[in-house]
């Protein structure tokens, strides 16, 4: 199995009143195919804007996309058409992210209709194929997002990001706003349809548990750019930034007679316009030392487990 | 849950809801009871009912379509429902308070959040202008919010302040129950830590009695001491935290833990409860759950089912209660 997208050093930067917002700084990162990347941080560290930025639907500030070995950094309308057919995203909110205006079965017809590759017959049965495929019963081909459940809708809008049988799909938290009888549901249909179809997947959240578990590697995300990258179970077992280390400490667990050691951070996400050069995790950080307001390097501290902190290997003696 | 001592005790709770002309049957004959410096966890998902009970307790229903069909709130002995709005709008906000779900909707935009919080203090006690913004300033200085800060309008705070200074708001008074509806949901899990370190402490120091509404177990795990799990208006499995983390008995609370993904353990899938919460308006005869539950039969369709206390302090209602094996952990 190949790479099938590659960041290098990608940035997004928004213009604000007050300055720049670097929203994504400087991330580089490869997925391999079949697989699951996840990408976890508190709101605001620009998680979503990575996953919108690496399918085109921002124009990057800076750095290199590379999909399938070419560089897709700056492509025209036609090859941004062609782009599309390949790589497609699943939104948070299922209420605000399906017209209103538009039945189940347009909505998920839309982009075959567009793609202008199949006859009125073939897209009827493709169509049917994807709706069957999600989990949407025939009967409500003609229903209007608002007579459907959140569950049903999150299925809608993932028939219409498979609708092209794409080969990479960025999930921006895409169980977030569903229950959590409904939130299983759709991961077990995420997971099926990933070996069914070979789909790899970018998938955003903020909740660490559902990361860990459809996610075949985890990076952390702190206002904008990666402190930690590894497989999700080392993650996990032996996460070594600080940053990581608060936010697992964080998690309220159901076991209820190991309470847990938590790491208090004090205070909230410092802002990320103009943010200074070094460590952006230092004025949280129960750690933090001189050194860390120089910029800092992601090194490969473990095998495949990459961490961007000065102190990582005196603080984990290794 | 002993019956004795009860600081409050909500007793065949039922509301409905008029809704183009069909009845919602949000609430249906919910009995439950909290000691002082207790909390309890309401837990079930989206549309089980939770809200409803909180706004009933609190009545703050609205008037137009939402009626309280049967039912007692007796809280420290007297039944708040039967009271004339004039004596209940002296409980709310001094006795009784609630911190709202979203602080981004709870919090007047156009006024100041120090002033927000001194209107309360007015509202209940007889202090100048002055004396009630000190007062404002000490209970934001509480929830960790500056007094630099607190001239401040919502819209300059993020999200995790604001939460905080609902929370401010909702202790000004010094309640003595507390009704918290989903305050960590719209945070992230640091700032979530933050805040629920911040009610345990402060429901210590004042003896509070708190009713948690939650979908999140977790949540539930580190801030109840008892757990009532809600699903479609009624009241399905009871009991201390103990009981139901460790002994859980209705399919449903058992479906909840299973479609949980647990951070220390590996499962290659989740066990999800299949298909969807009854709809309201048109509640399925017998057990509310058996058109979800996989162990159903013939007799759980037919007839109601009572809750039962299975072990002391521990109900369920199911006729079947206790952990059996995982019916469909691979249904594909």
């Amino acid at each position: 199995m190949g790479t099938i997208i590659e960041l290098s050093h990608l940035k997004k930067y928004f213009n604000s009143p007050k300055g720049k917002v670097h929203a994504v700084d400087d991330v580089t990162l490869k997925i391999e195919e079949g697989s699951t990347l996840g990408v976890v941080g508190e709101s605001g560290c620009g998680k979503s804007t990575l996953g919108r930025t690496m399918i085109h639907l921002q124009d990057s500030t800076d750095g290199k996309i590379f999909f399938e070995g070419e560089d897709v950094t700056r492509v025209n309308k036609k090859k941004l058409r062609e782009l599309r057919e390949k790589m497609q995203i699943i939104f948070q909110d299922p209420y605000s992210s399906l017209n209103p205006r538009m039945m189940v079965r347009d909505v998920i017809r839309e982009p075959i209709v567009l793609a202008g590759k199949l006859k009125d017959d073939e897209i009827e049965r493709e169509t049917n194929r994807i709706m069957d495929l999600v989990g949407i019963e025939q009967r409500l081909r003609y229903a209007y997002p608002h007579e459907l459940d959140g569950g049903r809708r999150q299925r809608v809008g993932i028939g219409r990001a498979l609708a092209l049988n794409p080969k990479f799909i960025v999930c921006d938290e895409p169980v977030s706003a569903l229950d959590v009888s409904i939130q299983a549901q759709i991961l077990n249909l995420l997971m099926d349809l990933q070996e069914e179809c070979k789909i790899t997947y970018l998938f955003v959240t903020h909740d660490l548990s559902v990361v860990r578990h459809i996610a075949t590697d985890i990076c952390v995300m702190y206002l904008g750019q990666l402190v930690e990258k590894s497989p999700s179970k080392e993650l996990f077992r032996n996460s070594l930034h600080p940053y990581t280390k608060a936010l697992l400490s964080a998690i309220p667990t159901i076991d209820i007679h190991k309470p847990k050691q938590r790491i208090a951070l004090k205070g909230e996400i410092t802002s990320p316009i103009n943010p200074k050069p070094g460590c952006r995790f230092a004025s949280r950080c129960p750690y933090a030392c001189d050194r860390c307001a120089e910029p800092q390097k992601m090194e490969e501290v473990l095998p495949n487990h990459f961490v961007s902190c000065c102190r990582v290997r005196e603080l984990n003696e290794l | 849950m002993e019956r004795n001592n009860n600081f409050l005790s909500v007793e065949d709770l039922s509301v409905e809801y008029t809704s183009e002309g069909k009845i919602v049957h949000a609430v249906n004959h919910v009995s439950f009871s909290l000691q002082k410096g207790h909390t309890l966890g309401l837990v079930g998902e989206t549309g089980a009912g939770k809200t409803s009970i909180a706004k009933a307790i609190m009545r703050i229903l609205p008037d137009f379509s939402a009626k309280v069909t049967s039912g007692k709130v007796i809280l420290d002995g007297t039944d708040i429902l039967q009271i004339s709005e004039k004596e209940m709008r002296k409980l709310r906000g001094k006795n009784i308070s609630m911190i709202f779900q979203d602080p981004m909707t709870a919090l007047n935009p156009v006024m100041r959040v120090v002033d927000q919080i001194a209107e309360v203090i007015r509202e209940h006690h007889k202090t100048s202008a002055a004396e009630a913004t000190a007062e404002a300033i000490r209970m934001l200085k509480k929830v960790g919010i500056a007094e630099d800060r607190a001239r401040e309008y919502p819209h300059q705070f993020s999200g995790g302040m604001k939460q905080r200074v609902v929370i401010a708001m909702a202790l000004a008074c010094d309640p003595d129950l507390l009704l918290a509806d989903e305050p960590t949901t719209a945070l992230d899990v640091t700032i979530q830590a933050q805040v629920l370190d911040m009610i345990n402490d402060l429901k210590q120091e004042y003896d509070t009695a708190m009713i948690m509404i939650t979908h999140d177990l977790g949540v539930v795990a580190e801030v109840c001491d008892d757990v009532a799990v809600i699903y479609a208006g009624e009241v399905i499995e009871m009991g201390s935290k103990e009981d139901i983390f460790d002994e859980v008995a209705h399919p449903y609370t058992i479906g909840l833990f299973g479609s949980l993904p647990d951070l220390n353990v590996d499962v290659d899938r989740l066990s999800p409860i299949e298909g969807l919460p009854p709809d309201p308006t048109d509640l399925p005869h017998g057990c509310k759950f058996c058109p979800r539950c996989s162990y159903a039969e013939e007799a759980c369709r037919e007839n109601e089912v009572a809750l039962t206390e299975i072990t002391p302090g521990h109900w369920c209602r199911c006729r079947k209660p206790g952990k059996k094996e995982a019916p469909h952990g691979n249904n594909h």
